[in-house]
């Protein structure tokens, strides 16, 4: 292989992956705080189709692009407004989340451009793209580093750990859970922003694709913290960068195994190491 | 819960309030230091109400310093100072005595120096009184004197301590002041010097004391035999033996390898060395809540648990009627107080919950019995009755292993006390003759 | 029933019915011709009943499987990929054994239930070896499942007659029989009512369905109590798995008569929907089942007649869950009360 074929691999992986990055970094936030987020691929959704719908109408991708993160939080905001208000049970809303915003997604195409799949072309930020696939990696960095060194991050990770102790310490661990979730919305929003508006220039039907998922995986997989979701996250990029990469190059290898590649990867990296994760103890259980 | 209860505590002084499991205390504890709201009346509070909890309400997976200062974190520009914040937490350390390192993690720290933990997470926060429900249930005899000599410390600093609980041994020894509760109406206050031992434990039950069977002589063969057992990282190479007819209890710290212990003799645990004991085994696990029964299931199918599939008698199917039966002996024969035993197990109260759990592991007359912390948090009634059947499984000739962290209570009811530490015996008491002072000591030995 | 749960089925219709009124005014339809076009689809005739009755029966096998294992504590959401192994092996035993009918059909089944006792137990034994998120591993395994079928479907076992990337069309003898002639409600109907008559038997009456439960309930009481979660783990996905691939085979042998990667368009998914209206229990699951049953072939007789688009009852039905997950609290809330 030579190095060029090397590096537009590389520069393919960051591209890839930049997208379940940002969705990770959302849920490692979610989670630290104490709430399950098994949303973050209906929050893509809903940024990405928010995204292409607002730039389609104001012929502006940068109000777009704010308006995906926007309605990203939304999501975030009510899942997190079910979790800490109506105490919910979060996998459970979680998936109704999921249900709503790709089966409203799906609806709103039919609704507002009258067919089935995809939007019409609009502006989008594709010069943008490099400048996001640095700001998701710093984003990891600055996040790290807020989570251990700053009073907010440690009071977040309070939430996460004993919330009747945060409350103690005159927090209120349902606004920091609320604000979390939001956050995290904005941040799963962000990344189908940049699928639709950053890679492409569009939103179709299914484009998320798992991503969510995978970047829950990415939490787990990261052990919760900021770097080793963004680590873990670009790893799937690579594997996704390879699957183009292989595709037709090797024979004997099937194409529909490279597609499995991602997903048997977190399997095997599930069976491996399972028994070291452990989330953050109050996560999923409602408070008070 | 609470009933028109009136309490007053004072700069300076140590008042003791004490009263049976579910006289209230916890709960107006709670509502003073503000974590609970009370339907009518009001506190009045000179500055800041510290509460220092039963169970400690630390943050396991911080560290010391973070759990101190959070909420009120030292800063330097837009991060927390950690250096103030380290050197906070060893000042105040030193001025009380209460030294711990800043930067260990809290869920690595034995029972008792989190427990120093907790105390500085509220002296922290300067407070005018400061609240300790149940602050010795698991310190060993030399921490409970520590402890005490830290709060006489902060006395002399102005502060007033009310603590809660309900060994009248450290009441006597240390408090100016005692109240006590009885289901939510306080029925005695004075100062300590005008009240007798006797009368405050009658005013706390409400009555007399009442008495447990005597321990007949029994001379039976060794029914359980350990031999150097280890279970990687809490206990290292004990053995130990238990005959027919026998109630060897454990002393010990929690958190020194008790646990570990049950777990192995359970069989729920890997381990190493080797273990003869029966193959029917009954067991009252630790924590009744978490791990003896399912709150929201009936009686009848809480009774039937680790039993479901006896009560089919080989079948796959579940013999309905016989489980009812069987839950019905339970409840008569251990005196569970319910309505019916097709009400969910939550409606009983602790005591009556626990009889059931005991109920369930000695209706069957297992050789071998572990019970852990078979009392705990339960009414001095429910107390009797678990002690009496106990013994009275003793007397029938089943082996016991009791494990509890109230001295009180293995002296009451064990034929030969071990002790152990740090997940090694350090210690034999045998033919009942028991030395609170030398346990006391073997218990913290290295 | 109790009244709670009168009152909050009562609640839980308005609800629906308001929802679908605001997405066909959305839709400038008058919500009157559209529950009309609705009601009609669902149940305005023999082959609408049917088309109602094969969705209800596509959706009660998953929703019962994924009933097993959250009773069992465990997050099961890999009902779709284990639908799809179950179909995958029943479309290819039927292409492969020649037997009498009876014992065919009875094969075709018996291999879907294998096939996705399988794939369930892969996720279950991750569970109890390794302590693996379910959740994690069960999404993961949907995907794979989905490339898998794929590979098969167009490499080593595709079907020289095929146009698509499917297997071979079954034998005519091997198809299931109907329920009401020249439609798609096919006697795996009654299989699926049969099988959640059993499965409440096992859960409420065997020592079994017991420890099932009590694992989840409080599965630190079932471990202390001798009940092994590892082996419950592994069970629970292996029979949750199995009744979604016996789905998947009841579509292969009684709606497209071979395999197909679009077999399921996401049945294995509304059937977590499905299971949680149903509250876990089997009985008021195909309740539940026949009334997401009724929603999908309504919905698609809506889109068709009044151009309401059928993605509108997804979000419904994602509504519907997620104001259950909210009622839990309601419930509870009530209950601390009393």
């Amino acid at each position: 292989m030579t190095l060029a074929l090397v590096l537009s691999l590389l520069a393919l992986a960051l591209v890839r992956g930049t997208p379940i990055l940002l969705a990770s970094l959302g849920g490692v936030l979610s989670e630290r705080a104490g709430i399950v987020n098994i949303a973050l691929e209906g929050e893509m959704t809903a940024g990405a189709f928010a995204a292409a719908l607002i730039s389609f109408f104001t012929r502006d991708p940068w109000i777009g692009a704010i308006g995906g993160v926007a309605v990203g939080a939304a999501v975030g905001f009510a899942l997190g407004f079910a979790a800490t208000r109506w105490r919910v049970d979060q996998i459970v809303a979680g998936m109704g989340i999921n249900l709503i915003c790709t089966g409203g997604a799906a609806f709103g195409l039919i609704f507002v451009f009258n067919q089935a799949g995809v939007t019409p072309q609009v502006p989008a930020i594709n010069q943008a793209l490099w400048p996001l696939v640095v700001l998701g990696i710093l984003l990891a960095a600055v996040l790290q580093w807020a989570l251990s060194r700053t009073p907010i991050g440690l009071r977040l990770r309070a939430c996460g750990e004993n919330p009747h102790a945060a409350r103690a310490a005159g927090i209120d661990p349902l606004a920091v859970r609320l604000a979390a979730s939001a956050i995290a919305g904005a941040l799963a929003g962000l990344g189908g922003v940049f699928l639709a508006l950053g890679e492409l220039n569009l939103y179709s039907d299914g484009m998320i694709a798992g991503r969510g998922f995978i970047a829950l995986a990415a939490v787990i997989f990261g052990r919760w913290t900021p770097l080793g979701a963004a680590g873990v996250a670009l790893i799937f990029g690579l594997l996704e960068a390879l699957q183009f990469a292989l595709q037709g190059n090797i024979a004997w290898l099937p194409s529909d195994f490279l597609q499995a590649l991602p997903y048997i990867a977190a399997l095997i990296a599930l069976l491996g190491a399972s028994g070291r994760y452990r989330p953050p103890a109050a996560e999923g259980k409602p408070y008070p | 819960m609470l009933d028109a209860v009136d309490l007053s505590c004072e700069a300076g002084e140590i008042h003791a309030l004490v009263g049976e499991n579910g006289a209230g205390k916890s709960t107006l504890a709670a509502i003073a230091a503000g974590e609970l709201h009370a339907d009518a009346g009001e506190i009045e509070r000179n500055g800041r109400i510290g509460l220092v909890h039963q169970h400690f309400a630390l943050i396991d997976r911080l560290c010391v310093w973070e759990n101190v200062v959070l909420g009120r974190e030292p800063r330097r520009f837009a991060t927390i100072d950690r250096d103030a914040a380290r050197a906070f937490v060893r000042d105040l350390g030193e001025r009380y005595g209460l030294d711990v390192d800043p930067d260990a993690l809290v869920e690595n720290l034995p029972v008792g120096i989190r427990q120093r933990v907790e105390l500085l997470r509220e002296l922290a926060r300067d407070p005018s009184i400061l609240i300790l429900d149940e602050p010795t249930a698991a310190l060993s005899p030399g921490e409970v004197e520590r402890l005490f000599s830290t709060i006489a410390l902060l006395t002399k600093n102005g502060v007033g301590a009310l603590v809660i609980t309900h060994k009248l041994d450290e009441v006597f020894a240390h408090a100016e002041r005692v109240t006590v509760l009885r289901r939510g109406r306080v029925v005695e206050r004075r100062p300590i010097t005008e009240i007798t031992r006797d009368q405050t434990a009658r005013a706390m039950i409400g009555g007399e004391i009442p008495s447990i069977p005597s321990h007949q002589p029994t001379n039976g063969a060794v029914v359980v035999r350990v031999k150097e057992l280890t279970v990687p990282g809490a206990i290292e190479n004990l053995s130990l033996h238990i005959a027919a007819g026998e109630i060897l209890g454990i002393a010990g710290v929690e958190g020194n390898g008790q646990s570990a212990l049950a777990d192995a003799l359970a069989g729920l645990t890997p381990f190493r060395g080797t273990i003869d004991r029966p193959a029917a085994i009954g067991i009252i696990p630790q924590d009744r809540l978490l791990e003896a029964v399912i709150p929201a299931w009936s009686l009848v199918e809480n009774a039937m648990l680790g039993r479901e599939r006896a009560a089919g008698n080989g079948s796959w199917r579940i013999d309905r009627a016989a489980a009812r039966a069987q839950c019905a002996a339970i409840v008569e024969r251990f005196d569970v107080r319910t309505e019916s035993i097709d009400a969910p197990l939550a409606t009983l109260s602790g005591g009556n919950q626990q009889k059931l759990v005991v109920g369930r592991a000695l209706i069957d007359n297992p050789p071998f019995v572990i019970a852990y912390n078979p009392t705990r948090g339960i009414d001095i009634g429910a107390t009797a009755t678990v002690h009496g059947e106990l013994l009275a499984a003793r007397n029938r000739g089943a082996a016991i292993l009791l494990v509890s962290f109230e001295l009180d209570e293995l002296f009451a009811l064990s034929d030969r006390i071990v002790v152990i530490a740090r997940g090694a015996l350090r210690g034999e008491f045998a033919d009942r003759r028991f030395d609170r002072d030398t346990i006391g000591r073997l218990m913290v030995s290295a | 029933m109790n009244r709670e749960s009168i009152k909050a089925l009562l609640l839980g219709t308005l609800g629906v019915v308001a929802a679908m009124s605001l997405a066909m005014l959305a839709s400038h339809v008058s919500p009157i011709l559209g529950f009309n076009a609705f009601f009609y689809g669902a149940f305005g005739g023999k082959q609408q009943i049917a088309e109602t009755l094969a969705s209800t029966t596509a959706l009660l096998f998953p929703a019962l499987g994924i009933a097993i294992a959250f009773r069992a504590g465990l997050f099961n959401i890999g009902a779709e990929g284990q639908l799809l192994v179950g179909g995958l092996l029943a479309g290819w035993i039927g292409t492969r054994i020649e037997v009498a009918p009876a014992l065919a059909i009875a094969a075709i089944f018996l291999a879907g239930a294998l096939g996705g006792a399988v794939w369930g137990a892969i996720a279950g034994w991750l569970k109890a070896a390794r302590g693996a998120n379910e959740v994690i591993s069960t999404l993961m395994l949907n995907f794979i499942a989905a490339s898998l079928a794929l590979y098969l479907v167009t490499g080593p076992l595709r079907a020289p007659d095929a146009a698509g990337p499917e297997l071979s069309l079954l034998p005519h003898a091997y198809w299931l029989p109907t329920l009401l002639p020249q439609t798609r409600a096919t006697i795996a109907l009654p299989i699926a009512l049969l099988a959640a008559f059993a499965l409440r038997y096992i859960l409420n009456r065997t020592w079994f369905g017991y420890r099932l439960r009590a694992a989840g309930e409080a599965p630190e009481a079932a471990r202390r109590a001798g009940i092994s979660l590892s082996r419950i783990a592994l069970a629970a996905m292996a029979w949750s798995g199995a009744l979604a691939g016996m789905g998947g085979a009841a579509l292969v042998a009684g709606e497209l008569h071979r395999f197909n990667t679009q077999l399921s368009p996401g049945y294995g998914f509304i059937a977590i929907a499905v299971a949680l209206v149903g509250g876990l229990e089997p009985l008021a699951i195909c309740v539940a089942a026949l009334a997401f049953g009724a929603l999908e072939s309504g919905g698609l007789a809506l889109q068709a007649a009044a151009a309401v688009p059928k993605d509108a009852i997804h979000v419904i039905e994602g509504l519907l869950v997620f104001a259950l997950a909210a009622r839990r609290y309601l419930g509870a809330r009530g209950a601390a009360a009393q």
